[in-house]
Formats: C-alpha cells, sequence, structure tokens
C-alpha cells in the first residue's frame, strides 16, 4: 500500500516538474474550487439590470456584462460547474459502459469479441457530434440528455482501450495462474486484469475530459445542449456571437476560460500518458512507434 | 480491383443498416412519438388521427420499417415535416455548398499541416520543434465555434475585409466571391485539422527518418532535400492519406459547428434545424445520407490506398 502511494506522489511530483502540465493543473483545481465554492464566493449569475446591460470589463465587472446586464464572470464561474458536472458525468457513464464491454470482448474473444465490437463500431460510424444530436432529439433538450450523449460517444475509446488491454495480459502468468486455480471469468476479469490496466484507463479519463468539455459546449453553442437559464460556456458564446459588434469581450472572454479548461486536460493527459505509459502522444503512438525522444 | 472494391462494400453493408435502423429505431422510440411533431402540440384526435394514418404511423412497426428501408435504399426518405417538399430534394439542395467547403478546408489543412509537420521532424526536439508542437495542440485544442468568432471579429467586425456570415457562392460561377465567403469558415475547419495532420505526419516522418534506406540514401551522397523530398515524403505520406480521408469524411458532417458559426447553409445546419423542429423525416434523411458519404469516402480511401501502395495485395 505505502508503495502505491509514494508512487503515486511522485507521478504527482513529476507532473509539477514540467512547467506545461504543472499550469495545467493549478489552472484545473483553481476552476474546480471556484466551481464547487461558487455559492459562497461574491456572485450573481443571475441578477438582471438591464440598465446595465453590455457594458465592458470594469472594476465591478471584470468581465463586462450581458445583454441582461448579469455579471459575465459570474456566469462563467457557475457554467464551469456545469461543464465540469456534465463532462465528468458523461466520462463516468463512457466508463462504466466502455471498460466492461472492452474488458468482457477482450477475455472471451470470439462472437462475444465480435457482437461487440460491432456495437462499437456503429457508435463510431457517426461524428460524435451527429451522434450526440441525434441522442437529444430523441431525448429532449436537459442537461441529462447532454450528458448522456457526451457519454455514449465516449463508451468506444473506453472499450477499445481496455480491450488492447486485455488482450496483452489474457496470456500472461498470472492470469492462467488465477484460471488453473479456479478463479472464475469475472474475479479474472475485475481483480486480476483490472488493476493491472488502470493507467492507459485514467490516462483515457483525462483524455476524455477534454473531450466531453468540448462537445458539451459544441452542443450549447448550437442551442441543444443544457437549456437556459442555466449558465454555461457554449450557450455564453452563442449568445456573445450577436454582440461581436457592440460588445466583443462578451464572446471572447469566456471563450479564453472554455479554451484555456480543454488545454489543460489535454496537456495533463499528454503528460500523465508519458508518465503513466511512456509515450509522449495518445492520439498518435500506437505503443513505442513514432514516439519523440 | 473490382473484386476488392466489392468485398469492401459487402463488409461495409452491415454497418450501415445496422446504424440505419439504430437511428430509424432512435426515432421511432421518440417519447410521444413522431405524431407530436406532425400534428402540432395542440392538435385535437380528428387531426392527430388524420396526420397518423396520412403518415401510415398506424401499420405495425416492423410493416412502418420495412417501407421506410426499401424507400430509403431507392433515395425516398419521405416529405419534410416543415418544409412540405421531398427530403431527398431538400438535402440536395445544401450537398454542393457542404461539399465545396470540405474540399476548401482540405486544401486549408494540408497547406498548413505539411510544412509544419516537415519542419518539426527534420530537428526534432529543436525549439522550431517545441513551436510547431505547441502550435499543433493549440490548434486541436481552441475549440472551433470560438476560433470561427475570433476570426469574424478580426476580419469582419474589425478589419472590413470579408463578410461575417457566409453564403454558398459555386466557385465555377464567381471564383472570387465564392473565395470571399469561403475563407474564414474554411481557415477554421483548415487550422483544427491541421493540428491533427501535423501531428501525425510529424511522427510518421520522425519514424521513417530512422529507417535504413536513409541512411543508404546519405551514404550515397544525395543531397538532404532529394533525400527528405523525394523518399522520406513519399513513404510518409502512405498513411497519410488514410487520414486525410477520414479527416474529409468528418468535414462532411462534423461541420455542423463552423457551419453554425458562419451561418453557412450546407447539410450540418439543415440538421440542426430539422432537429430544433423535431422534423424527423428530415432528421433521419439527414443523418443516413451523411453516413452513406461518411462511409463512401472511407471506401474511396481504402481503395485509393490500396493502389498507391503495391506491398498491399487487393486481390
Amino acid at each position: 500500500m505505502k508503495k502505491i502511494a509514494s508512487r503515486k506522489l511522485s507521478i504527482l511530483g513529476r507532473l509539477l516538474a514540467s512547467k506545461g502540465s504543472a499550469l495545467a493543473l493549478i489552472f484545473l483545481v483553481g476552476i474546480t474550487l471556484a466551481a464547487i465554492f461558487a455559492d459562497f464566493l461574491p456572485l450573481n449569475p443571475v441578477g438582471q439590470k438591464l440598465a446595465n446591460a453590455l457594458k465592458g470589463p470594469s472594476a465591478t465587472n471584470w468581465f463586462g456584462t450581458d445583454e441582461l446586464g448579469r455579471d459575465i464572470l459570474s456566469r462563467v464561474i457557475f457554467g464551469a460547474r456545469t461543464s465540469l458536472v456534465t463532462a465528468g458525468g458523461a466520462v463516468m457513464i463512457a466508463a462504466l459502459v466502455g471498460v466492461p464491454i472492452g474488458l468482457v470482448a477482450g477475455f472471451f474473444g470470439g462472437w462475444r469479441d465480435a457482437a461487440l465490437m460491432r456495437f462499437v463500431d456503429v457508435l463510431l460510424a457517426l461524428p460524435a457530434i451527429l451522434f450526440a444530436m441525434a441522442m437529444i432529439a430523441v431525448l429532449g433538450r436537459s442537461q441529462a440528455a447532454a450528458l448522456i450523449a457526451v457519454g455514449l460517444t465516449g463508451i468506444p475509446s473506453f472499450a477499445r482501450i481496455t480491450r488492447a488491454q486485455v488482450l496483452t495480459l489474457r496470456k500472461r502468468d498470472f492470469v492462467t495462474a488465477v484460471e488453473a486455480f479456479g478463479g472464475t471469468a469475472t474475479y479474472n476479469m475485475f481483480r486480476t486484469i483490472l488493476p493491472n490496466s488502470w493507467s492507459p484507463i485514467f490516462v483515457q479519463v483525462v483524455v476524455l475530459c477534454s473531450v466531453a468539455i468540448l462537445l458539451e459546449a459544441a452542443l450549447s453553442f448550437l442551442g441543444v445542449g443544457v437549456p437556459p437559464p442555466t449558465p454555461s460556456w457554449g450557450e455564453m458564446l452563442r449568445t456573445g456571437k450577436s454582440y461581436l459588434h457592440e460588445a466583443p469581450y462578451y464572446a471572447v472572454l469566456p471563450g479564453i476560460v472554455l479554451t484555456l479548461t480543454i488545454l489543460s486536460f489535454d496537456v495533463l493527459g499528454r503528460a500523465l500518458s508519458g508518465l503513466l505509459e511512456g509515450h509522449r502522444d495518445p492520439i498518435i503512438a500506437p505503443k513505442g512507434e513514432g514516439a519523440t525522444p | 480491383m473490382i473484386g476488392f472494391v466489392l468485398r469492401r462494400l459487402l463488409q461495409l453493408a452491415p454497418v450501415l443498416l445496422l446504424a440505419s435502423t439504430a437511428i430509424w429505431a432512435m426515432i421511432y422510440a421518440v417519447p410521444g412519438g413522431p405524431i407530436g411533431a406532425i400534428a402540432g402540440d395542440n392538435a385535437n384526435p380528428e387531426q392527430i388521427a388524420a396526420a397518423t394514418a396520412q403518415f401510415g404511423l398506424d401499420r405495425p412497426v416492423l410493416v412502418q420499417y420495412a417501407d421506410w428501408l426499401w424507400n430509403a435504399i431507392r433515395g425516398d426518405f419521405g416529405i419534410s415535416i416543415r418544409g412540405r417538399a421531398p427530403v431527398l430534394q431538400l438535402i440536395g439542395e445544401r450537398l454542393p455548398a457542404t461539399l465545396q467547403l470540405a474540399v476548401a478546408a482540405t486544401i486549408v489543412s494540408l497547406v498548413i499541416g505539411i510544412p509544419v509537420a516537415i519542419a518539426s521532424a527534420l530537428r526534432p526536439g529543436s525549439w522550431l520543434d517545441r513551436v510547431l508542437s505547441g502550435w499543433s495542440a493549440l490548434a486541436l485544442g481552441v475549440p472551433t465555434f470560438w476560433l470561427g468568432i475570433l476570426l469574424i471579429l478580426v476580419f469582419a467586425v474589425e478589419l472590413r475585409w470579408l463578410p461575417s456570415a457566409s453564403a454558398y457562392v459555386p466557385i465555377w460561377e464567381n471564383p472570387i466571391g465564392a473565395l470571399r465567403n469561403l475563407a474564414l469558415p474554411a481557415l477554421t475547419l483548415g487550422i483544427y485539422v491541421s493540428g491533427i495532420l501535423a501531428r501525425f505526419l510529424r511522427a510518421s516522418l520522425v519514424s521513417e527518418l530512422r529507417a535504413d534506406y536513409v541512411r543508404t540514401a546519405r551514404s550515397k551522397g544525395l543531397p538532404e532535400r532529394q533525400i527528405v523530398g523525394v523518399h522520406i515524403l513519399r513513404n510518409a505520406l502512405l498513411p497519410f492519406v488514410t487520414i486525410v480521408g477520414l479527416m474529409m469524411a468528418n468535414f462532411i458532417g462534423g461541420a455542423v459547428v463552423t457551419e453554425a458559426v458562419f451561418t453557412y447553409p450546407g447539410i450540418g445546419r439543415l440538421l440542426i434545424q430539422a432537429i430544433s423542429t423535431r422534423d424527423y423525416p428530415l432528421i433521419q434523411g439527414c443523418i443516413v445520407i451523411i453516413l452513406v458519404l461518411y462511409i463512401a469516402i472511407n471506401l474511396a480511401v481504402d481503395v485509393l490506398y490500396a493502389y498507391i501502395d503495391p506491398r498491399i495485395d487487393y486481390r
């Protein structure tokens, strides 16, 4: 136990040692804390003051005010709550469905593998944003619908990564030993193989957080995501776009926060992938190939 | 070659069938069903009955499905509920706009992505490589809708060089007008994709640079330009074709967001309109057509790949 704890600590230390990932981590911790404790901060995301509409950044309204005179910074921070909750929930759904699919497909092979992976292929057949939009057309527009839609699009990546991991472990001695001693398939999958597959799954969680935040914001930007009046970053950019002439800061400032959040998760995901698995780029490098020194 | 194409088609047919069945079933399972959207939310029972009969929704599920599938195979997706026009006609009007944008964006992404990849692959780890890698990460991380907004702010609102809303102008009718309208959306999509292309091509260039034939070429005394430009690039571009193809396929449906930013009249905006008005035949039609194009482009890439890489046996 002690060993694991110190390993985790050393990974955190090595993350903080690199300037890029340290900044990303600090930014994400900051925005998460702000989202959690938003209720205790002197913020007012819903207070309308029409006389105060579309005023540029000032000492009282750091990010300016929107078309109803609401404080944009307050809405950005409460929007962080919407984004992080939707993205976090979506990634959880994707992992809870995708990881078992990958485990079963990789462990048993054969028809179970073929059937499950065809199901995953069908999910992949449409671009994620279209699939999510179709889901929302069916479920109706709500935060839960956005969460489920984004979550479903993440299932294939978890299923594939877990399956690949299972395939490399399946014939290893410690797995066959459990089998020889009469360990059930379920025990073997969840207690023997899964604990040895955490690193790539964890990296995928971080990478997918950035994808999920982007997708949720895109859905809100298109007007099919989390419905107003709940503040969300995508919705703010959507409205801000109508006021580009009068109030350019309206679309620009929330966009900076959104972009920094996505980039931070991406930087962190790639750094973790390098530390935990020894390659730099989760998007390109199929283990070792094309990885740079 | 023909056998290869046919076999790939046979492999793709089940995916298409499963996916379109899933789309049909999803829409069929909508709470309240399509009938609410057709007759309107305040319809009286007679109107609902009339609409149900008109659209054949009173028949058994399997009959409805078989009927839909048979019509879909013949290209008939029914009549749009709101537009009162055949779905295929509505899609056909939008498709050229989407294809023109997809081609333009692909060109932009190649023009940016290839030089970036070559420059950074030649000196891995140098400051230039780090700057360009950072740029790729930025291109990938910046949401396209925000990038589009920034471009509009700079080029349309401040400089007033380009229109902030892009219309579809066929390039063969009015090349300059078409380019003016295409510039910002193509740049938005192209920059994003150039990030993916640059990362991918850089990785494959770096691994090619370590190959034996490069050492041979160097020891023969070939100039570095020729080694990179002729030998390495040709090998590295092979896997690259697949990525470019996938990107183009993604543009067809995935340009939804960019089309929305620039109010560009492509198939993506048609789909958003269809979803917001609950126009179910139009939703089904759009998604199935996008899916067909997506799969067709993937097939074309496979064939092209087998054709340009003599190592692949396509018999």
